[in-house]
C-alpha cells in the first residue's frame, strides 16, 4: 500500500497548501451601495489593441471620475456563454452591462427581456424597434464619417492620383468604411482611382496580415499611393507593406501611429479612430446622472465618436486645416456622407453632375 | 485443491476487486484536490483567496436551479462529442476529426431544418437529426476510405478536414445560404451571417415540462433539452453495441490487436470502416443541442471547439460511455462554475481556464497512475496464487 499512502500524503500537502494561502488572501468585500457597471468583451478579449482595449479605456476613465464599482468579463472559449455572462451581472445589481460586439445581439435581446430594470449598451449591433423607454442601447458608429475624412486625406496627399482600400471581411460593416472612403477621396478629387480590394469573407480574415501585405503590394504595383485598410489585425500587413515601398498607409479604429513600429512611423499619414471608449465612457456617464436613454446612437463625427488622428504630425500638417473644415461641414450636415454602396452611387453621380 | 482453498482465493480477490474499485473512486476525487491546491497558487498570486474562490464556485453550481441545468446545457454536446471519440478509440482510430464532423452535421441539420417546410414536428426533427448525422458520417467517410483503401493516417487527414470544413461552412453560409431577411435600418449594426432560421418543427423542446411534473420549476431562460437525454441513451446504446453485440467484441478485438483479430477470422478494414462511419455519425450530433435547442440557427459563430473538448471528455471517461456522461458533466460544472468566480468572485477568465486545465490533467495522470498499480498489483497476487500450491 506504499503508492496509496503517497496519495494521501499529497492529499495532506494539498490541503496545507490551500489552507496556507487561504489564510494570507481574505479581503474585504466592496461596498455594495455604489452604482455597479459591467463590461463584457468578445472572444479575444483584453489586449487586441483595438476594440476591446478601446472600450476598457472608457470603462477604466468612467471609474475613476463616478463612483463606481466596474467589473470586465470575457466569454469562455467556444463563446456559448455570452447570455449566461449577461444574465449573472444583471442578477448581480449592475446596473449597466456593456455587451462589446454585435455577436452579443441575440444575448442582449434575451436578457434585456427578463431584466426590465437592467440597462444595456451593444456595441455595433442592431435591435429593432428600440425605443427612449427601452433598456437597450445600441451604440453605433458613424465609421463612414469619419472613413471620409481619411479619404480626403489620402486624395489629399496622392501624386499619382490612385489610392487603395484594403477590407477586411466583405461584410455590410466594411462597406460602410469603404463608402465613406471612395466619397471622402471623390470630393477632394473626382478623377480619382480607388483601388478596393477586401482580404476575404471569414472571419479569418481580420487576422490575416499575409493576404494584407500582399494585396497592399498589389495595389503599389498598380500605382497606388496611399492605402486606407479597415481589416483588424491584418492591417498589420498593410502597414509593413506600405512602409517596406515607402508609402502612405492609413490606420483603422486606433491610432495606429501609437502602435507601429518606429521605423514604420513615418508612413504612418493618420487613422480613422473609432472611440468606442467615447461611447461606453458617455453612456456610463448618462446612467451615472440618470439620463439613460434606449433606442439608438450614432457616435459621429459632431460628438467625437470619429475622428482622424495626428499624432503623425509632420505628415498631417499640412492638410490638417482642409480636414478640419471638411469635419465642420460634415458635423453641421453640408455633406451626407454615404453608407453604402447604392447611397455611394448617388454622391458619385451627384458629383459628377 | 480442496473447496476451501478456493473459496479463500475467491474471497482473497474479491477483496482486492474491492479494493481497487475505491482506488479508482478515489483516484479523480484526490486528483480534483491536488489540481485546486495547485491552483490555488495562481489564485494567490492574483490576490483571491481560494477557499472563498472554490466555495463560490461550488455553492454558485450547485445552489441555484438554473446553474444546474445550464452544466446539464454544456455537458450535453459533450456527451456526444466523448462518444464519437471513445468509439474511435475502442477500434484503435484516433478521430480528431469530430471538430469538423460536427460542424458538416450542423450544417445538414440547419439546411433540413429551414428548407424543408410544412412537416409536422414528430416527422421534421428525426429527419432533422437523422441530417446531423449523415452530415457527421460523409465527413469521416474520406477518412477511413483513406485509412482503409491507401492507408493514409486518420490523425492527417481529419485534422485537414477540421479546417476545410470551418472555411466551407463559412463559404456555405457567406454565399450560398445567407439570410438576407434581416434588415438593418439606416446602417446602424451589421446583419449577422448567418442562415435563416430553423422552422420550428425542427426545434428540440426543452425539459421544463417533463421536470414540471417531477415539481421542479426551471426558470424559462435555461436552455438544456431533450437532446441531454438523447445523449444519455445514445451512451447506453453506445455501451450496449460495444459489450452486448458480436459487432461490438470485433469493434474491441480489433482495438485490441488487428493482427490477432484477423487470425481470429474478423476483417479488420470493414470493422474500421463500419466504426469510424458510427463515430462520424455520432460526431454530427454534437451541435444539435446548440442548434435545435437553443439558437435556432446555424451562424459563422457557432461554438466550435467541442469536437477538440470530446477528446479529453473521452479521456477523462476513460473510453467508457457512462464515464463519458461524468466526465461531461464534470466540464460543465467547471464551465458553470468558471462563470461564477468570475463575476462573484473577479477571477479573470485566464485564471480559471488553468484551473480547468489543471483538474483535467491531473484527473487524466491520476487514472493511468491507479491503472498501473493495480495492474502491477494484480499481476503479483497471481503470481502468488500460482505460486500457492
Amino acid at each position: 500500500m506504499y503508492k496509496v499512502n503517497r496519495f494521501v500524503i499529497l492529499l495532506m500537502v494539498a490541503v496545507l497548501v490551500v489552507g496556507a494561502f487561504g489564510l494570507t488572501g481574505c479581503k474585504k468585500k466592496a461596498a455594495e451601495d455604489k452604482l455597479k457597471i459591467g463590461l463584457v468583451f468578445d472572444i479575444g478579449g483584453l489586449g487586441d489593441k483595438s476594440f476591446n482595449d478601446s472600450a476598457y479605456e472608457g470603462l477604466v476613465r468612467a471609474a475613476a471620475e463616478f463612483d463606481i464599482e466596474t467589473i470586465y468579463l470575457e466569454p469562455n472559449d467556444t463563446g456559448s456563454d455570452r447570455e449566461e455572462l449577461l444574465r449573472s451581472l444583471a442578477e448581480e445589481g449592475y446596473a449597466y452591462i456593456v455587451a462589446n460586439g454585435f455577436l452579443f445581439t441575440d444575448a442582449v435581446i434575451s436578457a434585456a427581456a427578463d431584466f426590465p430594470g437592467v440597462k444595456f449598451g451593444l456595441t455595433d449591433g442592431y435591435v429593432p424597434d428600440l425605443t427612449k423607454e427601452s433598456n437597450i442601447i445600441c451604440l453605433g458608429f458613424a465609421e463612414h464619417e469619419g472613413s471620409f475624412l481619411v479619404g480626403a486625406a489620402a486624395a489629399l496627399k496622392s501624386k499619382t492620383g490612385k489610392i487603395g482600400f484594403v477590407g477586411g471581411m466583405n461584410i455590410p460593416l466594411i462597406q460602410k468604411f469603404e463608402a465613406g472612403y471612395r466619397a471622402g477621396a471623390a470630393f477632394i478629387n473626382p478623377n480619382i482611382t480607388v483601388i478596393v480590394d477586401y482580404i476575404g469573407t471569414t472571419g479569418e480574415a481580420f487576422k490575416n496580415p499575409t493576404a494584407g501585405r500582399e494585396l497592399a503590394l498589389a495595389q503599389i504595383g498598380k500605382g497606388c499611393d496611399v492605402i486606407y485598410h479597415a481589416s483588424g489585425l491584418s492591417g498589420v500587413g498593410v502597414i509593413a507593406a506600405c512602409a517596406e515601398k515607402q508609402k502612405w498607409v492609413i490606420g483603422v479604429d486606433s491610432d495606429q501611429y501609437l502602435t507601429a513600429k518606429p521605423e514604420e512611423q513615418p508612413y504612418v499619414l493618420t487613422s480613422m479612430l473609432k472611440r468606442v471608449d467615447v461611447a461606453v465612457y458617455e453612456t456610463i456617464k448618462q446612467v451615472v446622472e440618470g439620463k439613460f436613454e434606449g433606442g439608438y446612437t450614432s457616435f459621429n463625427l459632431a460628438v467625437d465618436g470619429v475622428g482622424y488622428s495626428k499624432s503623425n504630425a509632420e505628415a498631417i500638417a499640412d492638410i490638417a486645416e482642409r480636414l478640419d473644415e471638411i469635419k465642420g461641414q460634415i458635423a453641421a450636415g453640408t455633406i451626407a456622407v454615404p453608407s453604402n454602396y447604392e447611397e455611394l452611387n448617388d454622391y458619385l453621380a451627384s458629383l459628377g453632375g | 485443491m480442496t473447496p476451501g482453498g478456493k473459496s479463500l482465493k475467491l474471497a482473497r480477490r474479491l477483496k482486492g476487486a474491492t479494493k481497487y474499485a475505491i482506488l479508482d473512486a478515489v483516484s479523480p476525487i484526490v486528483a480534483v484536490l491536488f489540481a485546486m491546491a495547485v491552483a490555488s497558487i495562481a489564485l494567490v498570486i492574483i490576490g483571491k483567496n481560494p477557499f472563498q474562490v472554490y466555495a463560490t464556485m461550488v455553492s454558485f453550481s450547485f445552489g441555484r436551479a438554473d446553474s444546474v441545468a445550464s452544466i446539464f446545457f454544456k455537458a450535453t454536446p459533450l456527451i456526444f462529442s466523448g462518444l464519437a471519440v471513445a468509439v474511435g478509440f475502442r477500434v484503435g482510430l484516433f478521430n480528431i476529426g469530430v471538430e469538423g464532423q460536427y460542424l458538416m452535421g450542423a450544417f445538414l441539420a440547419s439546411w433540413a431544418g429551414f428548407a424543408i417546410k410544412g412537416l409536422p414536428g414528430y416527422v421534421h426533427l428525426p429527419l432533422v437529426i437523422l441530417a446531423g448525422a449523415l452530415g457527421g458520417a460523409l465527413w469521416a467517410f474520406v477518412p477511413i476510405w483513406l485509412k482503409v483503401k491507401r492507408g493514409v493516417h486518420e490523425v492527417i487527414t481529419t485534422i485537414m478536414l477540421n479546417h476545410t470544413a470551418f472555411l466551407l461552412l463559412h463559404y456555405l453560409i457567406f454565399d450560398v445560404f445567407m439570410d438576407k431577411s434581416q434588415v438593418v435600418v439606416g446602417g446602424a449594426g451589421s446583419p449577422r451571417v448567418r442562415m435563416p432560421p430553423i422552422e420550428l418543427s425542427a426545434r428540440v423542446p426543452n425539459l421544463h415540462d417533463a421536470l414540471a411534473v417531477f415539481g421542479i420549476n426551471l426558470p424559462a431562460h435555461a436552455a438544456v433539452n431533450w437532446l441531454l437525454i438523447g445523449g444519455i441513451a445514445l451512451a447506453v446504446g453506445v455501451w450496449y453495441l460495444l459489450w452486448r453485440t458480436p459487432f461490438g467484441l470485433e469493434l474491441r478485438t480489433v482495438g485490441h490487436n488487428p493482427r490477432a483479430a484477423e487470425t481470429a477470422g474478423i476483417r479488420p478494414q470493414v470493422v474500421y470502416f463500419k466504426a469510424f462511419l458510427l463515430s462520424g455519425a455520432v460526431a454530427g450530433l454534437v451541435g444539435l443541442s446548440d442548434l435545435l435547442g437553443y439558437f435556432g440557427y446555424l451562424d459563422i459563430d457557432f461554438p466550435r471547439g467541442y469536437g477538440f473538448a470530446g477528446i479529453a471528455v473521452a479521456l477523462v471517461g476513460r473510453n467508457s460511455p457512462f464515464g463519458i456522461i461524468l466526465a461531461a458533466l464534470l466540464f460543465g460544472f467547471l464551465s458553470r462554475g468558471g462563470l461564477g468566480i468570475q463575476v462573484l468572485e473577479r477571477v479573470p477568465m485566464e485564471t480559471y481556464v488553468i484551473l480547468q486545465g489543471l483538474i483535467i490533467l491531473s484527473i487524466v495522470v491520476a487514472s493511468e497512475v491507479v491503472r498501473r498499480y493495480v495492474r502491477a498489483q494484480q499481476k503479483k497476487e497471481e503470481a502468488a496464487a500460482h505460486a500457492e500450491p
